[in-house]
C-alpha cells in the first residue's frame, strides 16, 4: 500500500496503517537520529517522540504533501533540540556506546570496520554540515526535500554539502585506499 | 581525483551507513506498541462515563483579548462564529478549566500540534482554576485539555468537533476576524 493510502487511513483514525508507516520508516528515521545525536540510546528515544508527534498531528496533513518529508521535518527538529538539551551525556557515552555497538555485531570484521570508520569521519563533521551529508548521501533527498525539512535555503544546503564532503574527502580516501 | 570518483566515494559512504543496526527491530517494536498504547490514552470514554471528580466541576469559558480589554465568551457564540473565515491576524485566547485535584494541566490543539508538553496551564483562582493564554489566527481551532498528563478531556462548555480523530471528537473555538468585544 503507497505511503498515501496509509496516511489517509491514519488520519481517518486507522492505527494499524499509523503502525505501518511507522514501520516503514523507522530504520531512516533512526539511522538519521544515529547520525546527529551519536547516541544509540538517545537517538531512539527521539524517533520514538518523533513518531508519537506525528501520531498526535496526523489529523493535520496537507494531502498532496510526501509524509517522508513531513516525518523527516519533525525528526530534524526534534533531533536539534536533543542535541542541544543533551549534549554533555552524548559526549561522555557516545565513543563508548560505539565501541560495544562494534563488540557485538557479528559480521565480517572489514564490513563492521568500514561502517564504524566512515560513521566516525561523518561524526566529527560539525552539526549541520553532518546534516546536511547524511539526508543528501544517506537518506538521498532531492535538495528541495532538504530545503522543506531543515528550513535552509537550497544554495546554503548545497555549500554545506559542499563543506562537509570537502571535510571528509581525505578521510575517507585513507579509509577506501588504505 | 575526479568528481565522479569523488562522487562514488561519498555515495559509497552513504551506503555503508544505510545499513540497518541490530537494534532497530526491537526498537521498532516498542515504537509500534507506544504508538497503539498513545491511540487507546487518546480515546477518551463516553462523557457520562468520564471520571467523575474534575467533570463535574468543570467549566471552561475562552476569552478574547481584543484591543484594550479581556472579555468572556460562551461556547454558544462560537458556534455561531463558526462561518468566519480565517485570516492572518492573531488574537489573544485565554482559555480556563477547572479541575481542583489536577496535578497539571495542558492544552493541546491543532495549533500546538497535540503537544501535551507544549502549553502547560497555570493555576489561579485560587487553585481550582487553570489558565492559559495563546495567541491564535482567526478562524477555527480544535482543542482539548491534558489532566495530569493521561488523561485527554474535552470542554464541557464548548462545542464538539463533528469529525473524530482516533475515536475522539475535540472542543471547538472560533477566534473571529476584527471583533472587538471587551
Amino acid at each position: 500500500m503507497t505511503d498515501e493510502a496509509l496516511v489517509a487511513r491514519a488520519v481517518e483514525g486507522d492505527v494499524d496503517a499509523y503502525a505501518a508507516l511507522a514501520e516503514r520508516y523507522y530504520s531512516s528515521c533512526a539511522r538519521m537520529a544515529r547520525r546527529m545525536l551519536r547516541n544509540d540510546a538517545d537517538a531512539e528515544d527521539v524517533v520514538q517522540e518523533t513518531f508519537l508527534r506525528a501520531f498526535r498531528a496526523i489529523g493535520r496533513f496537507e494531502k498532496g504533501r510526501e509524509f517522508r518529508v513531513w516525518l523527516f521535518t519533525i525528526l530534524v527538529n526534534q533531533c536539534r533540540t536533543a542535541a542541544t538539551s543533551r549534549k554533555r551525556r552524548q559526549l561522555r557515552f557516545s565513543d563508548d556506546e560505539a565501541a560495544l555497538a562494534g563488540a557485538a555485531d557479528q559480521r565480517p570484521i572489514a564490513v563492521v570496520e568500514e561502517k564504524s570508520a566512515v560513521a566516525a569521519a561523518v561524526d566529527s563533521l560539525e552539526p549541520l554540515l553532518r546534516e546536511a551529508f547524511v539526508l543528501k548521501y544517506v537518506e538521498g533527498l532531492e535538495y528541495t526535500e532538504m530545503a522543506t525539512i531543515t528550513g535552509a535555503g537550497i544554495s546554503a544546503l548545497k555549500m554545506r554539502v559542499k563543506r562537509a564532503c570537502d571535510a571528509l574527502r581525505p578521510k575517507l580516501e585513507a579509509i577506501y585506499h588504505e | 581525483m575526479s568528481d565522479v570518483d569523488n562522487e562514488e566515494l561519498f555515495e559509497r559512504a552513504g551506503a555503508a551507513l544505510r545499513e540497518s543496526s541490530a537494534s532497530d527491530e526491537r526498537a521498532r517494536e516498542a515504537l509500534v506498541r507506544a504508538i497503539r498504547a498513545e491511540a487507546r490514552r487518546r480515546r477518551t470514554p463516553p462523557r457520562g462515563a468520564m471520571s467523575p471528580w474534575w467533570m463535574a466541576l468543570a467549566a471552561a469559558a475562552v476569552a478574547f483579548a481584543a484591543g484594550l480589554g479581556i472579555g468572556r465568551a460562551t461556547g454558544r457564540q462560537f458556534v455561531a462564529a463558526t462561518s468566519l473565515a480565517s485570516d492572518s491576524a492573531q488574537r489573544h485566547v485565554e482559555f480556563v478549566f477547572v479541575a481542583p485535584a489536577a496535578r497539571n494541566v495542558s492544552l493541546v490543539g491543532d495549533f500546538n500540534g497535540w503537544d501535551a508538553t507544549a502549553t502547560p496551564m497555570r493555576r489561579t483562582d485560587g487553585r481550582a482554576t487553570w489558565s492559559v493564554s495563546i495567541p491564535l489566527a482567526a478562524g477555527r481551532h480544535v482543542y482539548s485539555f491534558v489532566v495530569d498528563g493521561n488523561d485527554w478531556v474535552t470542554d464541557p462548555q464548548a462545542p464538539l468537533s463533528p469529525e473524530q480523530w482516533f475515536g475522539q471528537r475535540n472542543s471547538v473555538v472560533v477566534v473571529p476576524v476584527g471583533d472587538r468585544r471587551s
